[in-house]
């Protein structure tokens, strides 16, 4: 197991780096750019545009921007003197905006050095705070759904694999096409003028708590009612899946010996699907989960937007639309990262439960 | 003795009734959010509009603005630390009195120090700024001593209070030795030092921004700030932020939807809302490309010497064809496109001046609609239709001043994706020229796209807005002159480039005296040269609108000040 592991790790990190090129690449070759974005105004100069471009250095080749995001810019364009001017300078020009000043020695020190750099927005500020400060909202809608989703969904798929070809059983298809199908914008809209403030009254219309102004948010079980419709959006796709991915498991293990000879034993039908089939239907499950908690930390963007979740989906969205290179970049490796852990927890937890499966 | 004391009882009550009179009325003023999610806030390092408003109620300014005028004062006013200035003779040189009695909530007392520290800030590069312009437009500033200072210049500038505004005091003892490592200050995402009628609470990522009313802000109209406090709720939906004011968890909202705003003036004939609208200082235009899009050229080259950007195979350039893009002009109703595009929340626009800036001349009517006009002028332009008998027939040149003879009256008209106002208008300008003959492919855009397009200036024809700036700067360096017409970073993006407009215009920036009057003169006939040229068909002004519920006492705005007096508000349940 041990070595599985390791192994695993280690394969991770050449999959990391094919991500990381693909991304910026990809991201590099989409029309536009953060200048733009942060210079369209009338009384920004075209000389203004091309300092700021060359501070941020935007317009440097592919290979350049993605080593200083690897690698940093310190050793770029450097004071070798220690009089607080930069005097050298490897791959990138000492004068880039041409104005025949030194540019100033880099900062960034490259995510291989723990640095992801710092958003072009958001004050400047590292992207990693700015990333982290949106993650327990985004794990608490997401754990919510989850939560809400399996404790639905698989208790109806396996009523209706019971009672298969029944009422149930045709009713919970139908309703998990329409769960399926439901936009969650135009649901999570329709939620909120039923039950918020304008129609029923009954639940908040967004946000992840009321008016607070010192303190931060109370705890969730404090306030539940702001994740109600939210979770609620979420969910009806998870119980749309789950409920037809455990009916179609259970179905799958009623045809084997094992339940057949359960069956001759003479066990009662409660015993015969709920001792021994479930356990043994529930082992596929276990497969969705590593993918299902990299949803979770990913954050449903539309959701966020319509009951404004302060959660990662609506800042990655934003990120994207301003070009905002290192949030995205590094949104996207910590999502790779998750992927690839969600996946070898998968994989380990198949092995823990199915004594058959053995990892290598 | 009876009536003495009966004297004595009563002033007494008079006393306690008065001094509860004094007593804050309370409550918290929400304000929806439907811009961007600031989590940083230092004025230096970031001005997004959302942060930008969370700082003017936190920071003292430089100078005072008359809300009423919308214009800058020279003399004192509240929460602003310059009391007035004096213009040396040659008009070079500001010398601002600055105020002693304004204090940072930390006690530091606010002095000309943090205004150098600004400008040293921007001159240092040590992090990109949205200041940097100001290094480009003042040639120094100076401290004469603790309480004055002087900014100079290099040429007279009459707007250059405006640029001066930009220095706005900051605490300077606090920011750190090693000026790089502000972004990662604790100030930059809490301001725990400030001056204004609030003072910074906390900040809910994505979430809720709240202010806590400044118990010693010095210039509280009343003596106190009349509310608890003042929290920026973000709502990023627009639609869901209008159900959220009608619902009554948000006071005040600003700028909803046009589509949304009936329900509101509905509400309001209810009694349940106050509004205030105003034609505001956002613009939509339509731009034509006044250069060759197939091989786009700066105006100028280093050495300020013209390129030749030939032109543009329908519209031309800025000599010639103007009858052309005045025909494309009058073929439209831009009355019929507000009412459509924005359903009638908008306020017609003569030329590049907004109805709200001082430099604005009411007289110049705008150019009228009038399609059979518009179509005669076309064909006598040399643009005739393909089937004489079909009036809606595609026109080709037959001895047009821009192209071959032959060749099709076709062209790309774009806009951002995103933006539902302007995929309108350029549907409905579709509509209107092909009646006439004239064929226009729409196209939308993703704003990034779009945006690089519009710079590498190979876009035909383009629908896009400009929003002016508080107080108004009707200078149009940067909009309409060959300074700003560089390929991959313009504002000029379709080449307009008229000499006498240029000189017409710089003559009223720098005009001896400044003389308010002589200048508007000049501005009058800037407008009227840039009509007749028509490098734009001006639409509109997309008017302001201000609403809050019927809970808010003191609710009393002007254009683009909606929080002038938010230290006299209170919130009654």
């Amino acid at each position: 197991m041990t070595k599985f592991v390791i192994r695993r790790i280690l394969q991770a990190i050449p999959t990391l780096f094919g991500i990381s090129i693909l991304v910026y690449a990809i991201m590099l070759a989409t029309p536009g750019g953060p200048v733009a974005a942060l210079t369209f105004s009338p009384t920004v100069t075209p000389q203004e545009r091309a300092a700021l471009a060359a501070q941020l250095g935007v317009n440097d080749p592919f290979h350049i921007q993605y080593l200083r995001w690897l690698l940093g810019d310190d050793w770029m364009r450097f004071d070798s003197d220690g009089d607080g001017v930069a005097d050298t300078a490897y791959l990138i020009p000492l004068d880039a905006d041409g104005d025949g000043e030194p540019e100033p020695s880099g900062t960034r020190r490259g995510i291989l050095r723990g640095d992801f750099g710092s958003s072009f927005f958001h004050g400047k500020r590292h992207v990693v705070d700015v990333i982290f400060e949106r993650l327990a909202a985004t794990f608490e809608l997401g754990a919510a759904s989850l939560v809400v989703g399996l404790t639905i969904g698989i208790p109806v798929g396996v009523l209706a694999a019971v009672n298969r070809g029944g009422y149930f059983d045709n009713f919970t298809r139908i309703m998990a096409v329409v769960f399926n199908a439901l936009p969650s914008f135009w649901l999570g809209l329709l939620l909120l003028l039923v039950f918020g403030g304008t129609g029923l009254g009954l639940l908040p219309m967004g946000n992840r708590c009321g008016i607070v102004l010192v303190g931060g948010c109370p705890p969730f079980y404090e306030r539940l009612e702001y994740l109600f419709l939210p979770t609620f959006v979420i969910a009806v796709g998870g119980v749309a899946a789950y409920s037809r991915f455990m009916r179609a498991s259970l179905l799958d293990v009623s045809g084997q010996d094992y339940i057949r000879t359960a069956r001759a034993k003479g066990l009662s039908g409660r015993m015969v699907w709920f001792r021994h089939g479930l356990r043994n239907a529930l082992i596929p499950i276990a497969t969705l989960l590593g993918p299902t908690i990299t949803g979770v930390l990913s954050g449903a963007a539309i959701t966020e937007q319509v009951f404004a979740w302060p959660g990662v989906g609506r800042l990655v969205v934003s990120s994207i639309t301003q070009k905002d290179y290192p949030t995205v970049m590094a949104v996207v490796m910590f999502a790779a990262i998750a992927t690839i852990l969600g996946y070898l927890l998968s994989d380990i937890l198949y092995a823990l439960i199915d004594p058959r499966i053995r990892l290598r | 003795m009876k009536t003495a004391l009966r004297v004595t009882l009563v002033l007494f009550i008079l006393c306690l009734s008065s001094l509860s009179a004094m007593a804050q009325e309370g409550g918290i003023v929400v304000r929806g959010n439907a811009g961007a999610d600031p989590t940083a806030f230092d004025p230096l390092l970031t001005n997004e509009t959302v942060t930008a408003d969370i700082q003017a109620l936190i920071f003292p300014d430089l100078l005072s603005v008359d809300p009423a005028t919308a214009s800058i004062v020279n003399g004192p006013g509240p929460n602003a630390l310059a009391t007035g200035w004096e213009l040396s003779d040659d008009g070079l040189t500001y010398t601002f009195s600055l105020r002693d009695d304004l204090y940072w909530t930390d006690g530091e007392q606010i002095d000309a120090d943090d205004v150098m520290f600004v400008w040293d800030f921007i001159q240092s590069g040590a992090v990109p700024t949205h200041l940097s312009f100001v290094a480009d437009e003042i040639a120094n500033v100076e401290k004469i001593d603790n309480f004055t200072i002087a900014v100079s210049f290099d040429e007279v500038d009459c707007d250059a209070i405006l640029s001066i505004g930009a220095l706005e005091p900051y605490p300077s003892h606090i920011a750190p030795e090693d000026l790089t490592t502000m972004p990662d200050q604790e100030f930059n995402q809490n301001l725990y030092v400030s001056s204004g009628p609030y003072t910074f609470g906390e900040v809910r990522p994505a979430e809720s921004i709240s202010l806590l009313a400044n118990p010693d802000y010095a210039d509280a109209e009343l003596g106190y700030v009349n509310n608890d406090a003042f929290v920026l709720l973000n709502v990023p939906d627009l639609t869901v932020m209008v159900e959220r004011f009608l619902a009554g968890e948000l006071s005040i909202i600003s700028g909803p939807q046009e589509a949304r705003r009936a329900e509101i003036y509905a509400a309001e004939d209810e009694g349940r809302v106050q509004i205030y609208t105003y034609p505001g200082n956002s613009w939509d235009y339509l731009a034509f490309n006044l250069a060759d899009p197939a091989n786009p050229q700066n105006a100028v080259d280093e050495d300020g010497n013209p390129i030749d950007q030939g032109m543009h195979p329908v519209f031309g350039s800025t000599e010639v064809g103007r009858d052309v893009r005045r025909a494309l002009n009058m073929a439209l109703d831009v009355d019929d496109i507000i009412e459509r595009a924005t359903f009638g929340e908008g306020t017609r626009m003569a030329s590049h001046l907004v109805p709200a800036s001082w430099a604005f001349d009411p007289t110049i009517e705008p150019v009228p609609s009038d399609p059979a006009a518009a179509a005669q002028m076309l064909t006598d332009a040399g643009w005739v239709n393909s089937d004489p008998d079909d009036p809606t027939s595609v026109r080709v040149c037959q001895g047009c001043a821009t192209a071959e003879d032959g060749t099709e009256m076709r062209f790309v008209l774009n806009t951002n994706e995103e933006n539902a106002r302007r995929t309108a208008i350029i549907t409905i300008a579709q509509e209107s020229w092909d009646k006439i003959g004239v064929k226009a492919d729409i196209q939308t855009l993703e704003w990034g796209s779009y945006l690089e397009k519009l710079f590498t200036q190979t876009l035909d024809a383009y629908v896009i807005g400009w929003r002016n700036g508080y107080p108004d700067r009707p200078d149009a360096t940067q909009l309409f002159t060959p300074a700003s017409d560089v390929v991959g970073g313009c504002s000029n993006c379709m080449s307009y480039n008229n000499p006498e407009f240029t000189a017409i215009n710089e003559q009223a920036r720098i005009l001896p005296g400044c003389s308010i009057d002589e200048r508007k003169a000049l501005y009058a006939e800037a407008q009227r040269i840039i009509q007749a040229d028509t490098p734009y068909i001006f639409m509109f002004v997309r008017n302001g609108f201000y609403a809050a519920g019927s809970e808010v006492s003191g609710f009393d705005p002007f254009p683009s000040q909606l929080l002038w007096n938010v230290d006299t508000w209170s919130i009654t349940q």
